[in-house]
């Protein structure tokens, strides 16, 4: 499958991208490749660098290196432009916009598209049938829905603006396993639709499942690239985390 | 011996002052909610509304609609250029609000001081909107730039809530004061939110002068005292929160009106700083909650 991965097109490239924040480098020169219909996780500790590795792809930190999306250099600090490339993030705690119902957050998902029209529409029925318990909640604002909802609607409102690249970063950050699981496999189904995508995930086990490749990243370097077939036991996880 | 015809009128002119204090209470917490910011040139503003509507009258001749919407229009021009030369480069380089709070005073004293250069220290004024005597009721004299005020800043109260509910531009700035970063991450210019946050803020401080200087005067130092009221009815109301704000400078106005007929017009400016104070102490979140 590795080899198989390899062979696809890279779509996003990251080439020696460090990160600080103040005095401490969080990321120090990370190589880093998502190929065409990929879903990469990337795995590590808590506080290793995974998130900085997403929010400086996104340009909200202060980063330096290179990052190409689709032969396309990116800009280090301009989040929207980044963003109307066609990469997406959903970030560690959704960042849903919680005072506003889930509909007007399904429409800022759509907001290169002017958040109406046929073509919302259409992809506003598309978010609701991979979530339909969004449906039920439509009117209601997003901050008082369970946490597994909002998690729904931060993967639904990233969806809206049917990015060409996924990321996320922890899903299954605070959720019950039931929920973690519908999340995951509803990413899994996009995927093998075809959506790259890039997946942090602490929860190795629930990552190597779907990915087809794996980076472990410990204090801010990538230690280890893993092929999930390989990974037969937790020992085998082991070895990669700690070697 | 209490005297209700005068505390009708004294409150009539209250309701008038809070809807002013009200315009530009929104007009800090637009900004705000953008950006972060504490933009103290807010009064300046009000001034130069009207101050450019008197200039374009008496140089240029033009209809008062003509005078106001042009200045209204040159003023939210304004409002963005100080966004770009002045707070955009200081909010790149992420500086605190304490350097913020001290650019745009800087912008509102540079404006006060050109436009004492240009039109001199005597205050001016401009005709009221409706020249016909005020409506009598009971022993209540209601005047027609009363009923303008309070009409105009009613219907702006009424399009604000529209454009910020209906419109997806609204909305994308209600995003970026409740997150910025992820209204960012959904493509939205949070820059071009900014400047146009400056620009709504201004257009809102300059009808608010438009509304009020034919009913008082307007001089290039009467900025600061309404950047304070506005500032204060922003605190009342709930910072960053647009329609609290306008309750707020309602509370302000009245509160003044209130001071003035017990304890004379000296203690005006007391009630409104105690106003604040009491709501420091008791209730920092303001009348509908403070929104960050």
């Amino acid at each position: 499958m590795m080899s198989e991965s390899r062979s696809r097109e890279k779509i996003l490239e990251i080439q020696a991208l460090s990160a600080r924040y103040g005095q401490i480098e969080a990321l120090h020169s990370v190589d880093l490749d998502v190929g065409e219909g990929e879903l990469v996780a990337v795995l590590g500790p808590n506080g290793a660098g995974k998130s900085t590795l997403l929010r400086s792809v996104m340009g909200l930190t202060s980063s330096t290196g290179t990052v190409r999306f689709r032969d396309k250099i990116l800009p280090r600090r301009d989040t929207s432009a980044i963003a109307r490339s066609g990469i997406v993030l959903v970030p560690e705690g959704r960042g849903i916009f919680g005072p506003m119902t889930v509909q007007e957050n399904l429409q800022l998902g759509a907001y290169l598209i002017g958040g109406r029209g046929a073509d919302f529409e259409r992809r506003r029925e598309k978010v609701l049938a991979l979530f339909p318990r969004l449906k039920e909640r439509l009117t209601q604002t997003a901050g008082s829905m369970s946490g597994g909802e909002q998690q729904m609607l931060a993967v639904g409102r990233a969806l809206m603006s049917e990015p060409r690249l996924l990321l996320l970063d922890e899903p299954s950050l605070g959720l019950a396993p039931k929920v973690t699981a519908e999340i995951l496999e509803t990413l899994g189904r996009l995927n093998r639709d075809g959506l790259p995508i890039l997946l942090v995930e602490q929860k190795a086990p629930l990552a190597l499942k779907l990915a087809n490749r794996a980076y472990v990243v410990s204090n801010g370097r990538i230690s280890a690239q893993i092929d999930p077939r390989e990974i037969k036991s937790h020992a085998d996880l082991a070895h990669h985390y700690f070697n | 011996m209490f005297d209700l015809a005068y505390f009708s009128q004294t409150l009539v002119n209250g309701l008038s002052v809070g809807c002013i204090y009200g315009l530009i209470g929104i007009g800090f917490c637009v900004i705000y909610n953008a950006s972060g910011i504490v933009n103290f040139a807010q009064g300046a503003f009000v001034m130069l509304g009207g101050m450019i509507t008197y200039v374009l009258l008496t140089t240029l001749h033009l209809p008062m609609i003509v005078a106001g919407s042009i200045a209204i229009i040159v003023v939210a021009l304004l409002g963005v250029l100080i966004e770009r030369i002045v707070v955009r480069p200081l909010w790149d380089r992420n500086a605190t609000m304490f350097v913020m709070i001290l650019a745009t005073l800087a912008v509102q004293i540079v404006i006060e001081r050109t436009t004492l250069i240009l039109v001199g220290d005597q205050p001016k004024s401009i005709p009221v909107f409706t020249d016909l005597p005020p409506i009598r009721i009971g022993g209540v004299s209601i005047g027609y730039q009363t009923l303008w005020i309070i009409g105009v800043s009613l219907v702006l109260i009424a399009l604000l809530a529209l454009f910020f509910q209906k419109t997806l531009v609204g909305r994308a700035m209600r995003a970026c004061s409740i997150n910025r970063e992820a209204a960012a991450l959904q493509g939205i210019p949070v820059s071009r939110m900014l400047a146009l946050s400056f620009a709504l803020s201004a257009a809102l401080g300059a009808i608010a002068g438009i509304l009020l200087t034919p009913t008082q005067f307007t001089a290039f130092n009467v900025g600061t005292p309404f950047a304070i009221s506005g500032f204060i009815a922003a605190i009342v109301g709930g910072f960053g929160r647009p329609f609290g704000a306008f309750l707020g400078g309602i509370a302000l106005g009245l509160a003044q009106a209130l001071a003035v007929f017990g304890l004379g017009s000296g203690l005006k400016n007391v009630a409104a700083l105690s106003v604040l104070l009491i709501f420091l102490f008791l209730r920092p979140s303001g009348i509908l909650g403070a929104a960050k």
